[in-house]
């Protein structure tokens, strides 16, 4: 089976958040909250345990000294999402196994097998993943999207997963009955492509040749390896600005790749301390 | 509408948004087409991914101008001043696309003698009556020859032919008076302009489209006018990538205006007979209303309809029950309607599946008219505002009379039916799950409605109830009616053999055919096909896709693309033309010509209109407010009119009372340009109660750009107040660069932008826009004046807690 | 300084409270007193009781410390699916399996006298005292992150230091005195390891680490301290469990610290952009 994922094209994004819609729709994960941010078009802020698609906005102000007011002349937009890695963090940490790739080569929570640890939660280098808090307000569902079985217990799917990790599943669901995942079937500007992951990255560099030509200075970020031992990502992104600006790292690390030297050292102050010890309780 | 319609023949969209994609150029404005139209805005942006340059003029920088190539912006309500310059630009330039212009348009037309422009009379047009604020329009007319026919100079040299009166009109919009009065700089004005003449013409074509932020203004209409002269003399109507594409709303509003619930209309755009016209006989009705061109079959679509209405009671003898039909005594839209209801005229009202008490405009005065009234039904899926007005914060039930019914209606997904979207194309939706609970359809609601009032009346001798017993209403013998039998009867059939009508053309004026709405004759040809279910796509015009009025043709006016010889103007833009060895039309689409009528023989691009071409100048009994547009400040401007002394629509409807305060004038108190608008996450309460949207936009906001929030001490997530004469809104601010304040008139001028999503329901909740909104009336279509007001802001919640 | 989006910061911060500081704390206990089980000598009447003595306090705390851990899940009834799987690339699951073996080896070791038995329950208690810090340091967290040798090393010291501690406390109360000599002394040798990996990790760091480094600085060297000052002989027991308490609320503190600094760490909108390897 070839490997999945997206193709998260942002030039071609309007910001309509069907993706964000669409996702929690499908997996009928509830709202995080109804709190008004005020930072520009963006509400929900970040991907969490029950977001799992995100609408970034940036507004780019023009330097303009005649103008009275700063001036916006760009205004970024981005559906971010979980980065399905090649070397995921979140999978090497995950102690139950609940973690795994699954036949697409997609990183997938078992959530029936996931003890809610949060081990992952700290190990991912991008933030993507996080635990699901049990549903404290009934404002945060509508019990009409439902389906017939959960509607009698008055509970999403998600809240049975409760205190359990939450991420992207690339809608594992929908892709063995052969359907296209929920949020780049709602997506009416294809700015979130799905597909062979080969096609989708051959797809993607013709993309920002084709935006060169007209002007637009775009880079792709995880169609290739980006660094720290991760590898590439299955789901990866055209911007057309630096990754900081849409709140990614610019060099994420894969977190279990230090445990060498932590082994080392922790096994080398044993030593030293045995020694000391052994000095201590045996000499005579 | 009646934009489109006075000057092209119909009051649509004159192409399909699938269309765009083969756009050289696209303009936006008057429209979020990203933000209120995401779906259909994926074929401007695969224009873009051929080339296209988009342009978005707008108040506010959206995610439309994010986009886009090139984004203007523009003061909220100087749409006219901004459209003038370009046509007169074109003019003085010699831009425009003479040939098409000679021949399809009435370019060429002599104005009457006595016609008299703004340019000559300080903003009026001739026949203006102060008393009653209404124009005697005959002089807005054609000089005529001894024969009747129109005087015409082929030449476009006579001063008065209609394109020279134009040029006179439009002289003084020049390039400094869009940057005094709209706050365009004149070099992006000049780069607007080169990009649109750049992309007209044989070998390419321009695009408009255009939303609510064009039409509800009290110049709305006029608005729509200048924006098609100007295409017209671009040449683009009727070509592929070009036309004016009027983005409805609503899922359904193409469908709700075609079948009629607007006021003044029957179904198919057919006029309703009125008090004011000698109408009160269906000859005379019928005489009032007849035009020359293809209007002449209009007997036959009231008859037709007629019969639909009372079936075998309708005969020749009783004029088919032409005197059933209620008659307009006056304005009976929204506006006045409900000023009746606040003065205790009306004394009952349905709502289904509407929310007046926060979509509507001066909610308090809403709120109070609901109080005064016998009873109220609601048909809705939700408890709105409206429903729930009695128990809203400040009301007290014991001292409420009204009668307050609630019915639950059922959503999209339970029950079947059309949709008729912004290319005027139906859909039937089937019904995917049996209704919720209690709830019922709204076909359901009014088929037992209608069963119920029939045996309630059954037996009675009086006059007045006759045309309840004889109407038609043969649905089904169930409460639940069925939907198809409704859109067969809307089609069309044969009275005599029962069959089914394939085309309008069957339609008779003598009782032989029966048919709901003309326009849709087609849909349903035959008992076994509903054409409305067709889904038999392809990249080209998907005539096998859905049905379109008229007669699925999808771009109307489609016989410009050729020139009067009937070859196209050139290949790349072919899109019908004359096929000689076939003795017929080609192309993919439904050619938009008479049947049988060949090039050369009729010069009938706009065959809808009476003689059969585009008007630069709409004559007569067009429009109330004039043949051609003229900028008028909004009712509440912050500034003065610039090019006139004239300041506002002379015609506008306005009620100047307690209840409805609007500043006077100029007002220093409201210093700022207020415009409302929808957001892409919300429509109205039935979004305010979904989690995963209340989350997205959870809270009423304003925005307002960075220098007014430094004069006012105000940051994002404040709570403000936006105050107008006639009320206050509390909300968060927004403080955004995307807002930009303009110099108008040599003033600095900031804009207040607030969204009309909100009500006290729901789980995002907030305050109404219409909370700020008095009613005023534009005097052709009685649309509300939503788009530009005046307003002041201050930080801190707002004073009157109690409402 | 890069752009941020809104101050908002890359990262999630850990969902890790007082439970997961006891388990880390706990399991150092446990894991040193292995250690000081099999340093203890068995050809002496002390040594032999101090055995006896760490061997069944390890048991003890290591029979302790799961239902502690268990109560931070967010599914605490499948606490047994960390044992459906090995994955010794991943500390935690490691770490559980490792617990299972020393618990497994404590409980053996006091039923059955085996040299090689007690030098694997030694290993594996040097093991257990490591293996947390190397846990926190293969993670995104950015104090963890930077620490990623200090960490784990001062683990192992303060995890010995508080093993000692108790062993010191409990030998004090039960008359073991020759014990508690030694016991003091290796608890001073740990502690002053720890200051020294502290102090240089406060060198090569950050802001945050020395945010974090400040936090402890003062109980460690209280604790140091408090074993160097001589005192007469009859005030020998009280200075014994005075130090013994120090040193295990330092062992508590540090914990804490590392979780409490760790989390705010999370929340500098700057930190997650460049991670270090």
């Amino acid at each position: 089976m070839s490997e999945t994922g997206f193709f998260t094209d942002t030039t071609l994004c309007i910001g309509c958040k069907a993706c964000e819609v669409a996702c929690k729709q499908w997996n009928e994960l509830p709202s995080d909250g109804f709190a008004f941010t005020g930072e520009s078009y963006d509400n929900t802020s970040q991907l969490s345990g029950t977001t799992w698609r995100h609408v970034a906005f940036v507004e780019q102000v023009a330097i303009e000294p005649a103008a009275p007011s700063p001036i916006v002349e760009k205004w970024l937009m981005m559906s971010d999402v979980c980065k399905h890695c090649t070397n995921a963090g979140c999978q090497e940490a995950c102690p139950t196994g609940a973690i795994v790739k699954n036949e697409f080569g997609n990183v997938y929570v078992q959530p029936d097998v996931c003890n809610g640890c949060g081990y992952c939660v700290v190990s991912c280098p991008f933030g993507v993943i996080d635990l699901i808090d049990p549903i404290d307000d009934e404002r945060k569902f509508s019990v009409a999207t439902l389906s017939e079985s959960r509607r009698d217990a008055n509970q999403t799917a998600i809240q049975k997963s409760g205190g359990v990790a939450g991420k992207c599943t690339l809608c594992y669901d929908r892709q063995k009955i052969g359907e296209t995942p929920a949020c780049a079937k709602a997506c009416p500007t294809e700015s979130i492509q799905f597909g062979v992951l080969d096609e989708l990255r051959e797809r993607a560099a013709e993309r920002v040749a084709s935006l060169a030509e007209r002007g637009v200075d775009a880079h792709l970020y995880g169609a290739d390896d980006v660094g720290g031992g991760i590898g590439s990502l299955n789901a990866f992104f055209l911007l057309t600005d630096r990754p900081e600006v849409y709140n990614l790292p610019v060099e994420p690390v894969l977190p279990s790749t230090r445990q060498p030297a932590g082994y080392t050292a922790a096994a080398g102050a044993a030593i030293a301390l045995a020694l000391a010890g052994w000095a201590i309780f045996r000499s005579r | 509408m009646p934009g489109l319609g006075t000057s092209f023949g119909r009051g649509g969209a004159t192409s399909y948004v699938q269309d765009l994609q083969h756009a050289d150029c696209i303009l936006i404005e008057g429209s979020n087409f990203a933000e209120a139209h995401p779906v259909a805005f994926r074929f401007v942006m695969k224009a873009k991914e051929r080339g296209a340059t988009v342009v978005h003029v707008d108040p506010r920088f959206t995610r439309t101008s994010a986009l886009a190539d090139v984004y203007v912006a523009l003061r909220s309500g100087s749409d006219i001043a901004f459209l003038g310059g370009i046509v007169n630009w074109v003019l003085q330039n010699e831009r425009y696309f003479r040939a098409y212009v000679v021949a399809y348009t009435n370019a060429s037309y002599l104005v009457r003698e006595d016609f008299r422009d703004t340019e000559d009379l300080a903003g009026l047009f001739s026949g203006f009556d102060e008393r009653a604020k209404a124009y005697d329009r005959e002089s807005w007319g054609f000089e005529r020859a001894p024969d009747g026919g129109i005087v015409r100079d082929e030449t476009l040299a006579h001063p008065r032919c209609v394109i020279n009166v134009l040029r006179k009109h439009f002289s003084r919009y020049t390039p400094e008076m869009v940057e005094r009065v709209c706050g365009v700089s004149q070099a992006q004005f000049a780069q607007v302009c080169e990009t649109l003449a750049r992309n007209s013409g044989r070998e390419r074509t321009t695009a408009f489209a255009y939303a609510v932020g064009w039409t509800q203004h009290t110049v709305g209409v006029q608005y729509i006018r200048t924006a098609a002269i100007l295409q017209l003399l671009l040449g683009n109507i009727g070509r592929p990538g070009g036309g004016i594409m009027a983005l409805r709303g609503h899922a359904n509003i193409q469908g709700a205006t075609d079948i009629a619930t607007l006021y003044d209309l029957l179904p198919g755009y057919l006029a309703m007979p009125s008090t004011g016209k000698d109408e009160q006989t269906l000859a005379a009705y019928l005489r009032t209303n007849a035009r020359a061109g293809w209007w002449e079959h209009f007997p036959a679509y009231v008859v037709s309809l007629l019969k639909a209405f009372y079936g075998d009671a309708a005969t020749a003898e009783n004029d088919y029950c032409f005197d059933y039909l209620p008659q307009c005594t006056g304005d009976h839209s929204t506006l006045p309607t409900q000023i009746a209801m606040k003065d205790g005229i009306v004394k009952g009202y349905f709502v289904i599946g509407q929310n007046p008490a926060a979509s509507g405009q001066n909610g308090a005065m809403i709120n109070a008219g609901f109080e005064r009234l016998d009873w109220m039904v609601n048909v809705d899926a939700y408890e709105t505002e409206t429903a729930s007005f009695w128990k809203r914060e400040g009301a007290d039930p014991s001292r409420i009379a009204t009668e307050c019914f609630f019915i639950p209606a059922a959503t999209i997904l339970e029950k079947s039916g059309t949709m008729v979207n912004t290319n005027r194309l139906l859909q039937w939706h089937d019904q995917a799950i049996e209704p919720l609970g209690e709830s019922v359809t709204d076909a359901r609601f009014i088929h037992a409605l209608g069963k119920r009032l029939k045996e309630l009346y059954a037996g009675s001798t009086d006059p007045k109830d006759r045309p309840l017993l004889d109407m038609t209403w043969d649905y089904g013998d169930d409460d639940e009616p069925s939907t198809l039998r409704v859109l067969q009867e809307i089609n069309g059939y044969d009275t005599r053999t029962g069959e089914q009508l394939r085309s309008f053309v069957d339609l008779r004026d003598d009782g032989s055919t029966a048919a709901g709405a003309w326009i849709y004759t087609g849909v349903c040809p035959d008992a076994q096909t509903n054409n409305a279910r067709a889904r038999a796509g392809d990249d080209a015009a998907a005539l096998g896709w859905g049905w379109a009025w008229p007669a699925n043709r999808r771009m109307l006016y489609n016989r410009a693309s050729a020139a009067p010889d009937g070859a196209p103007w050139s290949e790349r833009k072919r899109y019908v033309w004359w096929d000689e060895a076939a003795g017929a039309w080609g192309g993919d689409d439904v050619a938009d010509v008479v049947p049988g009528a060949r090039p050369g023989s009729d010069d009938q691009a706009f065959l809808m209109q009476s003689d059969g071409r585009g008007a630069l100048f709409v004559p007569e009994s067009g429009l109330l407010d004039g043949p051609f547009p003229t900028h008028y400040e909004p009712s509440a401007s912050v500034v003065d009119n610039a090019l006139y002394p004239q300041q506002s629509n002379p015609t506008m409807r306005t009620w100047r009372r307690a209840d409805n305060r609007e500043p006077a004038g100029v007002d220093p108190q409201y210093p700022h340009v207020l415009t409302t608008y929808r957001i892409t996450e919300m429509s109205g309460i039935m979004t305010r109660y979904v989690p995963w949207l209340a989350e997205l936009q959870p809270a009423a906001f304003c925005e307002i750009d960075p220098q007014l929030a430094v004069e006012q001490g105000i940051a994002s997530g404040d709570t403000v107040t936006v105050s107008t004469a006639l009320g206050e809104l509390e909300c968060k601010a927004l403080v955004s660069g995307r807002m930009r304040p303009l110099r108008i008139g040599g003033k600095r001028v900031h804009t207040v932008g607030v969204p009309y999503n909100y009500g006290a329901l729901g789980l995002a909740r907030g305050d109404s826009a219409g909370r700020l909104i008095p009613l005023v009336m534009d005097p052709n279509v009685s649309i509300h004046e939503s788009k530009s007001l005046t307003c002041a802001i201050r930080r801190g919640p707002r004073a009157n807690r109690e409402t | 300084m890069n752009p941020t989006y809104y101050d908002r910061p890359v990262l999630k911060a850990p969902h890790w409270g007082w439970n997961v500081v006891t388990y880390l704390f706990l399991g150092g206990i446990t894991g040193g007193l292995g250690i000081v089980a099999a340093l203890a000598d068995p050809k002496t009447p002390s040594g032999r009781r101090l055995r006896k003595t760490a061997r069944i306090a390890s048991l003890v705390v290591a029979t302790a410390n799961p239902p502690i851990l268990i109560s931070h899940l967010g599914r605490p009834e499948r606490f047994l699916h960390m044992l459906r799987t090995f994955k010794p690339g991943s500390p935690m699951s490691l770490g559980v399996w490792g617990l299972v073996a020393y618990s497994t080896a404590a409980a053996a070791s006091i039923m059955i006298e085996d040299d090689r038995l007690t030098a694997l329950q030694a290993i594996l208690g040097a093991y257990l005292a490591g293996y947390t810090g190397v846990l926190l340091s293969a993670t995104a967290v950015p104090l963890w992150a930077a620490g990623k040798a200090h960490i784990p090393a001062a683990c192992v010291c303060s995890g010995v230091a508080s093993a000692c501690a108790l062993a010191s406390a409990i030998s004090s109360l039960t008359g073991n005195a020759e014990a508690v000599g030694k016991l003091e002394r290796l608890e001073q040798v740990a502690t002053a390891g720890e200051a020294v990996i502290l102090i240089h990790f406060n060198a090569s760091g950050g802001p945050r680490v020395r945010r974090f480094v400040g936090r402890v600085a003062a109980p460690v060297a209280l604790s140091l301290v408090a074993g160097l000052v001589h005192v007469p002989e009859r005030h020998r027991r009280l200075r014994t469990l005075l130090a013994s308490a120090l040193t295990l609320t330092a062992g508590y503190l540090f914990r804490n610290a590392l979780i409490e600094v760790g989390k705010r760490s999370t929340t500098d909108p700057q930190a997650g952009f460049r991670q270090p390897r």
